[in-house]
């Protein structure tokens, strides 16, 4: 990747992060938008596996930060998708929006599994209640706004060559 | 090639292996431990996305309430404005139980609909929601707390239309307060600059809307200053004595010369009418005494004349009273004559009375009534006995 590709994909990871933290208040939805994921799954499929992994424990640690308890616990899922999810860029790089949205919804989903596991917050059928119904609503709704983000968002990552 | 591959490989599950380790570390650390290092982060890395973070909530509580605000200030907004008109009507309502208070009997209370005749430039007429069924007749006089409305045109069972003094044809007699001038009073054709003029319609300028009245008659020896108070006089019949008409602006040019009209200010706007009273025959006859702050009726005509009337008419009157003493004087000194004469004694003629009239008299009758008129020696007569 070449430093004009690679710049380009910073900033479009940078809005991504800012949209987290402007338009997700904003919409204050239940199941909401975790735009974290999606910068990191565009950004993860540009990166090795290695880096990859490193830019989701940034990314986990500073969605930590934030929280009142299991420190540590989205740094480990987003590790683990970030990998994930280099290591089947090929998958990541077809042009198909829809399936790329399903792999949105497939990363959020995992997150969320890993997260619930680690954080160990939830017992019992409150664990089956955030895995198998807010889990996958606040992932199909990640993986619209990705496909969106994606779609307003690739005149700045694909450069038009003559 | 491949080696470099296996090489990259190994590194990539390496590093996935450290943060893996290390996420499970920062897991397993106790809160004290874990503290320091989110706090560090919140406060250096994490600080500009919480700003960002910040803002956002603020928007969304203000979108939120926003509406909610809205309502409060809609709601607000209309029952302020509903408050000034309830306001305004209590305040109407209260100036009309004052003067049904003060009237006590005689009287039809009625609301006012205005028209909306779209071709009306003026408004010249208003229907009540009283009618002969409450006891208003035709031609009876409509007045409002502050003063005179107009007159009932036509009544129905269940409702009026008042004609009111912006009617062209609309006249009543008027006076001042102290009952010193008299006049008619029209509507005003024109501006408030304009002269006296052929009677009307008001159009423009005033500062009661445009509705003005106009004083006429008013003899030219009398001259009536701005800012008095013009009553009805209670001549004709229709208008009780003492409903409050308006007040004097300014004289205007008038073309007769002889007599002099002045510009009048009504006390009632016809835009502010809501509520009125009907006056019914027998209050009129009776009159309205010193509701509106007139002058309270006459009891004589004479009286009426000789105070109101004009300074000729006042002086004649003068003159034809003294002349009537003068005359009772001369009477009862003949008289006296007369009978000392059957008597014997000598009577109190003298030639020069005879020829001409007693000049003492005239003196005397200056003076005010309850002084006592000087004894003249010369017409007591002398008895003495006979020889």
């Amino acid at each position: 990747m070449n430093w004009p590709s690679a710049l380009r994909t910073i900033v479009v990871c940078a809005i991504l992060i800012v949209l987290h933290y402007t338009l997700r208040p904003l919409l204050s939805w239940r199941a909401s938008i975790d735009f974290l994921i999606v910068a990191l799954l565009v950004g993860a499929v540009r990166l090795r596996p290695g880096a990859a992994a490193i830019y989701g424990f940034a990314l986990g640690l500073l969605s930590d930060s934030l929280g009142v308890s299991a420190f540590g616990a989205a740094a480990l899922g987003m590790t683990l998708v970030g990998f994930a999810a280099s290591w089947l860029k090929a998958v990541f790089f077809a042009d198909n929006l829809a399936l790329n949205g399903f792999f949105f919804f497939l990363g959020k989903w995992a997150f969320d599994l890993i997260y619930v596991l680690a954080a160990r917050n939830a017992h019992g059928s409150e664990i089956l209640m955030r895995v198998f119904v807010w889990s996958p609503l606040s992932a199909a709704v990640t993986a619209i706004a990705g496909v969106i983000a994606l779609s307003v968002l690739r005149p700045i990552m694909e450069v038009q060559t003559a | 090639m491949a080696s470099a591959a296996r090489l990259g490989g190994r590194l990539d599950a390496g590093l996935l292996a450290a943060c893996v380790v290390l996420s499970l570390v920062a897991i397993a650390l106790p809160g004290e431990a874990r503290e320091p290092i989110a706090r560090a982060l919140r406060r250096t890395v994490v600080a500009p996305l919480v700003g960002l973070e910040e803002g956002a909530e603020r928007w969304r509580t203000a979108w939120e309430s926003s509406t909610a605000r809205q309502t409060l200030v809609d709601s607000a907004a209309m029952q302020r404005s509903t408050a000034k008109a309830l306001a305004f009507e209590n305040q109407q309502l209260r100036k009309l139980l004052g003067l049904g208070s003060r009237l006590q009997w005689g009287f039809v209370p009625a609301e006012a609909m205005h028209s909306t005749a779209p071709d009306e430039d003026i408004v010249t007429s208003l229907t009540i929601t009283a009618g002969t069924n409450a006891g208003v007749a035709k031609y009876s006089a409509v007045v409002a707390p502050e003063g005179l409305v107009g007159v009932v045109k036509n009544a129905d069972p269940t409702m009026s239309i008042v004609v009111l003094y912006t009617d062209p044809d609309f006249r009543a007699s008027a006076m001042t307060a102290d009952g010193s001038v008299f006049g008619i009073v029209y509507p005003h054709q024109g501006g408030v600059g304009g002269g006296g003029g052929a009677p009307g319609a008001s159009s423009g300028g005033g500062s009661n809307g445009g509705y003005l009245l106009e004083l006429r008659g008013v003899p030219y020896r009398n001259q009536v200053k701005p800012g008095t108070l013009l009553y009805t006089s209670g001549l004709g019949g229709t208008f009780p004595r003492g409903i409050a008409i308006g007040t004097i602006m300014r004289e205007l040019t008038s073309a007769e010369g002889w007599t002099r009209t002045y510009l009048v200010r009504p006390a009632v706007s016809p835009a502010s009418i809501n509520t009125v009273m009907v006056l019914t025959a027998q209050r009129v006859t009776q009159g309205t005494g010193n509701i509106w702050g007139a002058v309270v009726n006459a009891d004589s005509a004479s009286r009426g004349i000789a105070a109101a009337g004009d300074s000729v008419t006042r002086q004649a009157a003068l003159l034809e009273a003294q002349a009537r003493r003068a005359a009772l004087d001369s009477v009862r000194i003949a008289t006296a004559d007369s009978m000392r004469r059957l008597l014997g004694v000598p009577d109190s003629t003298r030639r020069d009375t005879l020829s001409r009239p007693r000049v003492d008299t005239t003196p005397r009758l200056r003076r005010a009534p309850a002084a006592a008129a000087p004894v003249v020696r010369d017409t007591i007569p002398v008895i003495r006995p006979r020889p």
